[in-house]
């Protein structure tokens, strides 16, 4: 097969952007979609994932409840409901940008896998480490900010690598609201141009530079946060 | 000191405590024993509220423990408590795990609160392990650090429990040795233990707990001379075995 690359230098039609920097614009799109999304979800999903172990019960259930809600909804549909259903429930938000309604329906639905994530590696630390920092007259807030937080984020980096991976793949969705990302660049350009194979290629070669990055950059942080002597899960 | 009066306490419906009542005066030593699962940690760990109790009073140095008003971080942060599997915080250094509630909790300035933790450390010989980070030390050696962070908050008394049964047979006589020399200096403590030559040397009462009730509470020459309950009897001789 004969791969054909020169269309890449050609103009859209507009007479000043090439397809290559469309591709470079849409994965900037797709890299602002995710990054927001994953800010807001680590933020909300480590709040959400706290609370779900709190000892007071209607706390946890409230938490439990926005993870089974933001969880069990398909993302399509989520996506849709930002962008169809609330703005007609309530009209300020007509006026958001879809980039904002993506982002925020990217971010809760990935807000509730990072709870789950921030949840049990809190609830994998051995029980007398809440009590120690209890007896020592630390309030349950100050426990939870110097000594159980602390270990269960270094114990969770791994799932929340492939959670940022995830989100990466994820924002895809963003196409279905007409943002000029990597995936609705793919099928424009492919139908424009008719270089499917090629399209494709340097498409699915951003998506894996992205998630390797990402990848290489959890481990980097893992390694600086690791504790001397530390032997994970040994009680 | 500590007074426990007419304690009880349920998981759903299985009773873990059955109205026990005892107390430690300042300065005594006070030895609770008795067969796994007959509720020694659940009482000490009803002293300080760690665990809630349903029925009856905890009250240290005046203050009632279940009462709803008491500031329990503040009353916590005066009475010592050292756990069976040391429970040191693992991403802490050593001295940051004797400053961390020193800062926090007394408001004492970092450079006092490592000068505290300094001359605590250097009293149970781990002057040179100050920049470790728990995971290196040995089970004996994160033990006595965690008494060293217990006694950082100058507590008025110290609860134990079963604080060696989590080591290695040689390791045990370091642990000890800290703690005798604390119950000489005149520590009002409360001890989960089945060290009984630990309670023959320092003790002045025994307790002996059976399933969720004290069953005896002697003074250490009764409970060791003349234990009166048949359940004791069996105990003692089982653990006086090895
Ligand atoms: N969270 C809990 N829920 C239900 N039952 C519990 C809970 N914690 C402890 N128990 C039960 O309460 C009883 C007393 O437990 P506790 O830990 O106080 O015993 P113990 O005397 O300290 O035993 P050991 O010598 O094994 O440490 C046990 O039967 C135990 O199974
Ligand atoms: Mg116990």
């Amino acid at each position: 097969m004969h791969l054909e690359w020169g269309f890449f230098l050609r103009d859209i039609g507009d007479g000043e952007t090439t397809y290559l920097s469309w591709l470079f614009s849409a994965w900037g799109w797709t890299l602002a979609v995710a990054g927001c999304a994953w800010v807001l979800a680590l933020l909300l999903g480590s709040v959400v994932g706290t609370l779900r172990t709190m000892q007071v019960t209607w706390v946890a259930r409230l938490a439990n409840a926005w993870v089974e809600l933001f969880r069990n909804i398909p993302l399509l549909v989520q996506i849709f409901l930002w962008y169809h259903v609330i703005p007609s429930l309530i009209p300020p938000l007509r006026d958001v940008p879809s980039f904002v309604l993506v982002v925020f329906g990217l971010g809760l639905f990935t807000s509730s896998r990072v709870a789950e994530q921030v949840r049990a590696g809190i609830q994998s630390l051995p029980h007398g480490q809440r009590h120690a920092g209890m007896a020592l007259g630390l309030t349950t807030a100050q426990t939870y900010r110097y000594v159980l937080l602390p270990m269960a984020f270094r114990i969770v980096i791994p799932p929340l690598t492939s959670e940022a991976m995830n989100i990466i793949k994820n924002s895809s969705v963003a196409f279905a609201v007409s943002i000029s990302e990597l995936t609705l660049f793919a099928m424009q350009a492919q139908e424009e141009t008719s270089r499917g194979v090629e399209v494709y290629l340097a498409v699915t070669t951003l998506y894996i530079i992205t998630a390797m990055t990402i990848n290489r950059l959890m481990a980097l942080i893992e390694k600086r946060v690791r504790v001397p002597g530390y032997v994970g899960g040994d009680r | 000191m500590i007074e426990i009066k007419n304690v009880s306490k349920w998981y759903g419906s299985f009773q873990v405590l059955t109205k026990c009542s005892t107390s430690v005066k300042k300065g005594e030593v006070v030895v609770v024993c008795g067969p796994s699962g007959s509720g020694k940690s659940t009482l000490i760990k009803c002293v300080n509220a760690l665990e809630p109790f349903q029925e009856g009073e905890v009250v240290i140095d005046g203050t009632s423990v279940g009462a709803a008003g008491t500031d329990l971080p503040r009353l916590r942060s005066k009475v010592g408590m050292v756990f069976q599997h040391f429970e040191l915080f693992p991403h802490l250094s050593i001295i940051e795990n004797l400053t961390l509630a020193q800062v926090k909790v007394l408001n004492r300035s970092a450079e006092a609160a490592r000068d505290k933790g300094l001359a605590l450390l250097e009293r149970v010989g781990l002057t040179a392990h100050a920049d470790k980070f728990p995971g290196q030390l040995s089970g004996g050696q994160q033990q006595r650090v965690a008494i060293a962070r217990a006694l950082a908050m100058d507590p008025m008394c110290m609860l134990f429990d079963e604080p060696t049964s989590a080591l290695d047979p040689e390791m045990i006589n370091e642990v000890l040795d800290v703690m005798v020399q604390l119950a000489q200096e005149g520590m009002t403590m409360m001890c989960v233990t089945h060290e009984m030559g630990f309670a023959r040397k320092v003790a002045h009462r025994v307790i002996f707990m059976d399933k969720g009730e004290i069953v005896e509470d002697a003074t250490k020459d009764d409970f060791f001379g003349k234990p009166r309950s048949e359940r004791a009897v069996q105990f003692l001789s089982k653990i006086l075995q090895h």
